[in-house]
């Protein structure tokens, strides 16, 4: 009865004040909105079982997703429009799921196959941020190389390894956008206001990073290009 | 305000432990706008004063927060104490403390509600309101200002924070709060002042307005808990909190009368729900909040008449799920066959029981009616059931009690450590723990031990030594709690109206947090005692007359003093009293005072 025969990819966002949940949090808040829509969820043999679920790479604390995923097994199938709509019922809207469907029960799991991450970094300051970010980025990009300090301790990163693709920077209403591009390695990857910040002090600009949003997760092909998850 | 509020808000998150605590965005959180009562209703916001993860456990706030909320002129928020490196912030950056739901400033609110669990968080309830920007004395508010009541388990000797608070309720909170609220909004409405307001209040069962003096107030009852419905969609938190889970309140009081415990007299009678209301609610607040466990919660709730029915018919609803059922609160003698096999059914979490004294003569004189035999019967069939931890509460300083009481607890936990282990396996034996946790005994009012004194602090701490040295040296962990910590809490527990300076000045010399052990500081204390002119080895080490007024005489728990006098004689004499709700009447009075009556709801209790 509680086999798992199906395979549910629930898409998500975390957005507004809910960015500050961290992943443990996220965890245990997704889990309780599916008890909640009464999906028929499998769950694990023995002495405490729990709810098969997997979730995709964790977001840091304060950073927002737009498309965040986990896979759900559960032991009937539902039609995924239904699932979608009854988790969307009981969910608030911050981090409301908004996309769901069946893969194949032995497909690889979210946090082996997305390997790269889109964000969008928003840049406070003023209207020569945008110009001074771009010569910045394109200087890191040429030197190769970012050392970044993170709890005390330095980290190297090769920018070719490192970043899916050339940093883009947007005007915008005070500021700038910058789409960054990630790979997440084995051994960790860059965090995108990482390299903004960088960035800005390198430009000796006064502007701030005022939010971070992963856009969508995505699976990297060896011909470099990538695919929907 | 609100968004005001949120922006300044936003930039501290990065820099604080636990961001979650502060942004709200919860499951069955009240959505304030939407309600659309917002703009001409009455607004409440319920305090706890500890950090969001300790509030978020406790039951009264989300009944009464269900309770406020249901009124359709109303509507009900929540605010818990920020962590120090929050309210640090906050204040650096000129932020006033905000209620979670809707980012608006608390003293914008009608009326905050601050619930008083134990002493130690008095120095709290002043962070609250400091960081509030709310006056902290009662005397210094103006008609702009919120109604601050109180209410809880210290709110039955109120004096210690009297000077705080506008106006406290007595006892069972649900009613009341209601009452207050529909007073309190209908004299605003009618443009009355805040001190005809205090005067209105008055009137209200229960209310007690500490600036119009030590005026008799008897406490507010519940009579039957069989109306009224548990809040089957409390607020499910994001952080991971004390007591993550459902909540059902099976039982409130509890008549064991153990002579030290001011739960056991403050809480009577007895008021158990029917098992058909149980198994609803808790089926349904499963449903409505997604968590994966569900606890049976009253101070004692093997007692009730129907819980081997209640842990079946769960133990059949949940049976294959991932969802599982736990009892925080068993007595040494309520974990029968039947029940150890339907809870063992379950998760099984470390079983905790309180013995409180080591030898039979003390806990006779207690009134803890728990026998070593049956102790260790118990201890041997949950390891016989699957369980592989025990933990065992025991008090120093309880009164009349000798080395050989002291000595006794570590030859009792020896036992229990021989008769787990026998119980278990032989390959297994090296997996069974045995925790001992040691505290010092309180006094509190309105229990049959209120006139004692405390044993002084280096007699208890001699006494502890003595204990360390005399455990097993190996298989059992023993911890105390700390023995300066029980002293303060003596002296807020029994102090009069002077012992709010002492507060407000350990407030205002740092403290606060001061249940978190590694916030507490004892010579913060000291000094504030000091410059306050408070006396506190007087208050806390110092016997009373059982025939002088004391500080919370004028509040009455229902309870005579009386009877209250006759248990204090019985445990000098080593007699025990029964349970009335098993062997009858033992005459305590709160029936007759109080109008009300225990509530079995299977007939009989066995």
């Amino acid at each position: 009865m509680s086999e798992p025969r199906f395979r549910l990819r629930v898409t998500y966002r975390k957005t507004g004040m809910l960015r500050f949940l961290s992943h443990l949090e996220t965890v245990r808040a997704c889990e309780r909105s599916i008890r909640r829509a009464g999906l028929p969820y499998a769950v694990t043999h023995g002495f405490n079982p729990h709810m098969r679920i997997a979730f995709g790479p964790a977001l840091p604390v304060g950073t927002a997703g737009l498309a965040e995923m986990y896979d759900l097994w559960v032991t009937q199938h539902v039609p995924a429009t239904e699932a979608l709509a009854r988790l969307a019922a009981v969910t608030r809207e911050e981090i409301r799921p908004h996309a769901a469907r069946y893969v194949p029960l032995h497909a690889p799991s979210l946090a082996a196959a997305a390997d790269v991450a889109h964000y969008e970094v928003v840049v406070s300051g003023n209207a020569e941020v945008p110009e001074a970010l771009r010569r910045a980025l394109d200087s890191i990009v040429a030197s190769g190389e970012l050392t970044v300090e993170h709890k005390g301790t330095q980290k190297v990163f090769e920018i070719a390894a490192t970043l899916l693709k050339e940093p883009v920077v947007r005007s915008s209403d005070g500021g700038a956008v910058v789409e960054v591009a990630t790979r997440m390695g084995e051994k960790g990857s860059l965090r995108p206001d990482a390299l903004v910040k960088a960035a800005l002090s390198l430009a000796d600009e006064d502007a701030v990073v005022a939010s971070v949003t992963r856009v969508r997760l995505a699976a990297s092909s060896h011909d470099g290009s990538e695919s929907s998850l | 305000m609100a968004d005001q509020v949120r922006d300044a808000v936003v930039p501290l998150l990065p820099g604080v432990e636990r961001p979650s605590r502060y942004v709200d965005g919860e499951w069955n959180a009240a959505l304030t706008e939407k309600a659309g009562k917002r703009a001409a209703g009455y607004r409440a916001v319920l305090a706890y004063p500890d950090v969001y993860d300790v509030g978020m456990a406790n039951q009264a706030v989300q009944i009464l927060y269900a309770r406020l909320n249901a009124l359709d002129w109303a509507t009900c928020e929540r605010v818990f104490v920020p962590w120090t490196d929050m309210a640090d912030a906050m204040r650096r950056e000129s932020v006033p403390l905000y209620a979670l739901e809707s980012f608006d400033p608390v003293r914008e609110f009608d009326l905050v509600g601050i619930t008083l669990p134990h002493e130690l968080t008095y120095t709290n309830v002043l962070e609250l309101l400091d960081l509030a920007m709310i006056p902290l004395h009662a005397n210094e508010r103006g008609d702009d200002d919120p109604l601050v009541v109180g209410g809880g388990p210290c709110a039955y000797n109120p004096e210690p924070v009297a000077a705080f608070f506008d106006a406290i309720v007595i006892g069972d909170g649900e009613d009341a709060i209601v009452d207050v609220a529909t007073a309190h909004r209908r004299m605003k409405e009618a443009g009355a002042t805040r001190e005809e307001i205090l005067e209105g209040l008055r009137s209200i069962p229960g209310v007690y307005v500490p600036s119009h003096g030590r005026i008799r107030t008897v406490r507010r009852a519940v009579a039957d808990l069989r109306g009224y419905r548990a809040p089957v969609c409390p607020v499910v938190p994001y952080a991971d909190v004390v007591h993550d889970r459902v909540t059902v309140e099976v039982t409130r009081g509890c008549a064991r009368g153990c002579r030290f415990c001011q739960a056991g007299m403050i809480y009577r009678p007895i008021r158990e729900r029917a098992a058909d209301d149980i198994v609803r609610d808790a089926m349904a607040a499963l449903r409505c909040t997604g968590y994966d466990e569900v606890s049976l919660t009253s101070l004692s709730t093997a007692d009730h008449s129907q819980f081997v029915e209640v842990l079946r018919r769960l133990g059949r609803r949940l049976h294959g799920t991932d969802v599982t059922l736990s009892v925080p609160s068993l007595r040494a003698d309520a974990l029968t066959p039947d029940v150890a096999r339907l809870l063992g059914a379950a998760k099984r979490t470390g079983l905790t029981l309180a013995p409180e004294a080591g030898t039979q003569r003390l806990r006779d004189a207690i009134n803890k009616n728990v026998t070593e035999d049956g102790l260790l019967d118990t201890v041997r069939r949950a390891f016989g059931n699957g369980w592989r931890r025990v933990k065992l509460y025991f008090m120093i300083g309880l009164p009349t009690e000798t080395e050989e009481d002291v000595l006794a607890i570590a030859s009792l936990a020896a036992r229990v450590l021989e008769a787990a282990r026998d119980s278990v396996p032989s390959k297994e034996r090296g997996s069974v723990r045995v925790a001992v946790s040691v505290s010092t005994f309180v006094p509190k009012p309105h229990t049959p031990f209120q006139w004692e004194a405390q044993v002084p602090l280096d007699e208890v701490k001699r006494r502890q030594a003595l204990l360390q040295g005399a455990m097993p040296r190996r298989g059992v962990e023993l911890s105390y709690h700390d023995a300066e910590t029980s002293f303060v809490e003596a002296v807020l527990a029994r102090g009069g109206r002077e012992v709010a300076g002492a507060v407000e000045e350990a407030w205002r010399r740092g403290a606060r947090f001061d249940a978190w052990s590694e916030q507490f500081s004892f010579g913060r204390w000291l000094e504030a005692f000091e410059s306050a002119g408070v006396d506190a080895h007087a208050i806390a080490n110092r016997e009373r007359d059982p025939f002088d007024e004391l500080p919370w005489s004028h509040i009455e728990s229902g309870v005579s003093t009386a009877y209250l006098r006759m248990e204090r004689q019985r445990a000098y004499a080593g007699e025990t009293t029964p349970d009335c709700t098993f062997a009858g009447c033992t005459g305590c009075g709160v029936c007759g005072a109080l109008g009300v009556s225990n509530v079995i709801a299977g007939g009989v209790r066995v």
